[in-house]
């Protein structure tokens, strides 16, 4: 990031009157980043902002509550945080948001797929147009265009939609709202049955780790979650594909119209299962029926938790 | 549990395509079932005593009833388990009449479904608990929202029978529609000197309050318990002091006000008292002609008033009523038939509404009951009347019938007569509606003995010639079209829901139908019921109506009241939503949803939870649908007894 000076002394000017902001810095290897939680002025020269850090910090606010926070979010990071206002879950006072214009994060597992099981990383360089990872004595090259997040090459909001501190110019966007949903649109055209198999392989894969819950900042219910309730008791604890998907679609419906897109579950998920289209797929019907995205305007009500005898575009009185 | 099953015949009803044995020996296999039978009407008295038998005799400790739907019967049948010693919720009815033999032929596959409909209903059954209702006392008094003659009609009933009642019109003035009317059908008798002293009655009955001029701002709380807001909207005079003498009214120099009451054939003034028999019979002033109000000057209507009633900068002012029951009876209004190209959209003077005519018609008119055409004032000779317009026309969104059309019609062509002896009245129809007790007789007579000329067909245009109109129809009878000339055209404009329905149902959260319409409870079982508990309708609200029907249903909404408040304390629901707080994060989604704020925002030990207020709460479970970890449960409904009916049906 360019005005990452900037950022850090945003970050100090405005740390004495935050318990904690955080952000991230250089995690277990060169090539990965990790949430970093700055309390003390020294703590600032650690942070680090860059293409390797993915994680959507939003994940932590609402179990920080009460607490004076400072958070800083990619664009896709801030619609998590305008959600968690929307949904009254944290407090506007109590989060003071640091802003960027991003250009966009990688994609772990595709560079896992380029590179295969390189052992331990010597040294990783990220630059706007390439990541250069040097482990066991290789060095590799990687154009960012391969590795990039697929989020990232339809992103509409590089700048955060909402921030009281802003580093750096902003990002402009020419994606448009079908660029982001071609893949469902590509998958809603396959016959019924290919769809069905595509699942059934895929959702066999999960082990039920929950780790696209944990990660997800929306998913606020955690250990209260119906997939681990028995009464009510929705799931059962069997290892059978027929659970494991029906809670993937329970955590998709549950998203619906408060998703934002911003990965977390995906790239939570150890066995690489595509749930991000289920929720993509929830995003786009919402958009048509609704006419909304979720996490853009503070104010805005998202549409499940309102209750309208009539909806504009539902007709149930056509009798 | 030890659950016992009941399977109905129905006489031939059920057991014609399905063997009812065959089902009850399957039951016999279902988790939780000790005992199963068939037989023959298991509402019946000896049917319900077989059951209390069986429950006695097998130590049941919850039944399984297949047989018809549970809208009927399963009051009848909880009430045969709690004189066995039940309680009333240890039982299900699987519904194998209208689900099944009703509707399929194939004996195998509807025993087959029958079956399946048992396993549901038993596996929901090893879930129920016992649920108690709770009780709590009635505030005896009730409020009608509207004053036509259906409104007067309850609020008269209750109050005879001893209740208070709070009556709230949004004119000036009660008697909505049937007020303007000039006669009535089928006797043709004078419509204000039938309900004048009606309106006389509520405004004399002690136990009438009455708020003119006013309308329901909020309603809060529940059946028993109600806490209405009332706006009651400025007038510009002192209600308290004014004596409706009128000499504002006469001194008032401002005459362009628009005169509703007259459906605009005329101007009023800016003060005003719509008729001479209003109740209450008060002035009001319409701000936007009062030049007072308008510009700062005049005064005159204060200067005149011998009472001072008169006060420039009133304010809408709000009220709180307390009550435990509300009659809705807000009428109707006439569709907007501007929107036919065909009849001219509103261009032509000479073409008018039947409920104008009905004001040219009236001694107390605007024209003084002087049949005048509004162009030019000259009595008109032939006058064409045209039906269903803005009625059974898909074209327009309008395809019922608004009922009392056709009676009005035959009946103005009667007063046509009888007003301009040497006129011919021609009615264009699409058929004719008469069913009620004299109805066919009285449009026989229009026809035979008044001569009015009736063509069964459409009206493709008017146009005008010269001074008069041109009809051009259709007269399907001779295959053949029929141009008329015409000196003045009625139209017959359907019925609507009254303006502001739908805010008022949403207010009142009682359903309404596509048009606008009040749903009823029931559309055979409970014409004036909802279902809302405490709320009821009559009159034109719940669809046309004509005026013995809206009386009709005005008294039987009352009767339904003081049914309600024969008991000093009701019985709660149980089947409301609950909130299990230890699962409840305190999201407050189902607060946001809950569409009759039944839910509220708690304190428990430092952490938010959700509470459902139980008397306030339907039972309709958008909360429960609400609530991502399923915190919230609706009692009798819960997540884990559907799932029990779903994994019951769908095994594999
Ligand atoms: C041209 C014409 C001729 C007719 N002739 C006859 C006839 O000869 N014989 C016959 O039997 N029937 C006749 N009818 C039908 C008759 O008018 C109705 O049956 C009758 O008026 C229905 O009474 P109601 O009390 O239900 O409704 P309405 O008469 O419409 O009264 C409703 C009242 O509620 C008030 N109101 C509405 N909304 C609110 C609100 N939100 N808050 C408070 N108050 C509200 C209105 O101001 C009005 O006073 C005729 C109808 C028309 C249009
Ligand atoms: S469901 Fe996935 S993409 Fe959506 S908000 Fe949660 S973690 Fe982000
Ligand atoms: S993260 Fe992946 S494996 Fe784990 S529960 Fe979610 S979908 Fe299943
Ligand atoms: S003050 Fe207004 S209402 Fe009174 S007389 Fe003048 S114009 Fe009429
Ligand atoms: S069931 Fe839930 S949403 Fe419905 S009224 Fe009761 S508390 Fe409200
Ligand atoms: S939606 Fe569920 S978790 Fe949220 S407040 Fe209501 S009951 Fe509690």
């Amino acid at each position: 990031m360019q005005n990452l000076e900037d950022l850090k002394e945003q970050v100090r000017k405005a740390l004495p009157e935050l318990d904690v902001v955080i952000g991230w810095t250089g995690g277990y290897d060169p090539l990965h980043a990790t949430p970093h939680f700055i309390r003390r002025d020294e703590d600032i020269d650690k942070l680090q902002v860059n293409a390797l850090c993915v994680h959507n910090l939003a994940t932590y606010l609402p179990s920080m509550r009460g607490k004076k926070v400072g958070i800083i979010v990619k664009g896709c990071d801030s619609r998590s945080v305008v959600e968690l206002l929307q949904e009254k879950l944290i407090d506007r006072e109590d989060v003071t948001i640091f802003g960027f214009g991003c250009t966009g994060v990688v994609d772990q597992t595709k560079i896992r797929r380029i590179v295969g099981d390189v052992g331990n990383i010597d040294s990783c360089e990220v630059s706007g147009s390439e990541v250069k990872v040097s482990a066991s004595g290789t060095e590799h090259k990687l154009a960012m265009s391969d590795v990039l997040s697929e989020k990232c090459a339809t992103c509409r909001y590089p700048n955060a939609v909402l921030s009281d501190h802003f580093a750096g110019a902003e990002i402009t966007s020419t994606a448009t709202f079908e660029d982001g949903y071609k893949d469902v649109v590509e998958f809603e055209e396959k016959p019924e049955e290919e769809k069905f198999g595509f699942w059934l392989k895929e959702m066999d894969r999960c082990i039920r780790c929950y780790a696209c819950r944990n990660a997800c900042p929306m998913c606020v219910c955690r250990d209260h979650c119906v997939a681990q309730s028995r009464d009510p008791h929705w799931l059962s604890q069997e290892a059978h594909v027929r659970d494991k998907w029906m809670f993937q679609v329970i955590h998709a419906y549950h998203l619906a119209g408060r998703c934002t897109e911003c990965g977390e579950c995906q790239r939570a998920c150890p066995v690489d299962i595509p749930i991000l289209l289920f929720k993509k797929k929830m995003n786009k019907e919402i958009k048509e029926v609704f006419d909304y995205e979720a996490g853009i305007n503070p104010d805005a009500t998202p549409p499940l938790m309102t209750f309208k005898a009539e909806e504009d575009k539902i007709t149930e009185r056509k009798w | 549990m030890k659950i016992g099953v009941f399977v109905c015949h129905c006489g031939t009803n059920i057991e014609g395509t399905v063997d009812t044995a065959a089902v009850a020996a399957a039951s016999r296999e279902f988790p939780g079932v000790v005992f199963a039978t068939d037989t023959m009407y298991a509402c019946s008295e000896p049917g319900q005593d077989g059951i209390i038998e069986a429950i006695k005799e097998h130590k049941l400790d919850g039944v399984v009833v297949a047989s018809c739907t549970p809208r009927m019967h399963e009051p009848t049948f909880r009430r045969t388990l709690e004189r066995a010693g039940l309680n009333r919720y240890l039982f299900e009815m699987a519904n194998i009449r209208e689900h099944v033999s009703w509707i399929g032929k194939d004996r195998e596959a509807n025993t087959n479904k029958s079956a399946d409909l048992v396993r549901m209903a038993a596996a929901k059954l090893l879930k129920n608990r016992p649920l108690f209702s709770k009780q709590f006392p009635v505030n005896k008094s009730v409020m009608v929202v509207g004053g036509g003659v259906a409104g007067i009609q309850a609020a008269l009933d209750c109050a005879n029978g001893g209740l208070k009642v709070v009556l709230v019109e949004k004119d000036t003035t009660i008697g909505g529609k049937m007020a303007k009317l000039d006669k009535t059908f089928p006797t043709v008798d004078c419509s204000s000197c039938v309900l004048g002293p009606l309106m006389v009655d509520v405004a004399q009955h002690p136990n009438i309050n009455l708020h003119a001029y006013s309308e329901i701002e909020e309603v809060n709380g529940y059946v028993g318990n109600f806490e209405i807001k009332v706006k009651k909207k400025a007038s510009y005079v002192d209600w308290d002091a004014c004596t409706g003498c009128g000499l504002c009214v006469e001194k008032c120099p401002s005459r362009k006000a628009t005169d509703f009451f007259n459906e605009k054939l005329a101007t009023t003034k800016a003060i005003n008292i719509p008729f001479p028999q209003a109740i209450p019979k008060k002035a009001k002033i319409d701000p936007d002609f009062c030049m007072k109000i308008q510009k700062d000057k005049c005064g005159v209507c204060a200067k005149v008033c011998p009472s001072e009633a008169i006060d420039f900068t009133q304010k809408d002012e709000f009220i709180t009523e307390n009550v435990g029951a509300v009659v809705a009876a807000t009428g109707f209004d006439l569709f907007d038939w501007t929107v036919y190209g065909q009849y001219g959209g509103g261009k032509y003077p000479d073409v008018i509404t039947s409920l104008q005519y009905e004001r040219m018609l009236s001694a107390s008119g605007p024209s003084e009951g002087h049949i005048k055409r509004p162009s030019d004032g000259k009595e008109p000779k032939n006058v064409v009347f045209i039906q269903c317009v803005g009625s059974r026309d898909k074209s327009v969104g309008r395809p019922y019938c608004s009922g009392f059309c056709c009676m009005y019609t035959a009946k103005q062509t009667i007063l046509t007569k009888d007003h301009i002896p040497d006129s011919q009245s021609h009615v264009f129809y699409m058929d004719i509606r008469s069913p009620g007790k004299l109805y066919d007789e009285f449009t026989r007579r229009a026809m035979e003995e008044y001569g009015a000329n009736y063509i069964r067909g459409r009206v493709s245009m008017i146009y005008p010639k010269g001074d008069n109109l041109v009809v051009r129809g259709a007269d399907t009878l001779m295959g053949a079209q029929v141009e008329i000339d015409a000196d003045l055209v009625v139209l017959a404009v359907g019925a609507e829901a009254s303006v502001g329905a739908t805010d008022l149902a949403k207010k009142l959260r009682i359903s309404y139908d596509a048009y606008g319409f009040f749903m009823e409870g029931h559309p055979k079982l409970k014409p004036v019921e909802t279902n809302t508990a405490g709320v009821y309708l009559a009159g034109a609200c719940q669809g046309p109506k004509d005026i013995p029907a809206s009386v009709a249903q005005g008294s039987a909404a009352a009767s339904k009241v003081l049914g309600l408040f024969s008991q000093d304390m009701l019985a709660s629901d149980p089947q409301v939503s609950v909130v299990d707080i230890k699962r409840c994060i305190g999201c407050g989604k189902c607060i946001q949803t809950c569409p009759f704020g039944a839910i509220k925002e708690i304190d428990f030990r430092g952490m938010k939870k959700a509470d459902v207020i139980e008397t306030i709460c339907q039972g309709c479970g958008i909360c429960t649908s609400t609530c991502p970890q399923g915190a919230v449960q609706l009692q009798h409904f819960t997540d884990n007894q559907i799932l029990a009916e779903v994994n019951a049906i769908c095994r594999f």
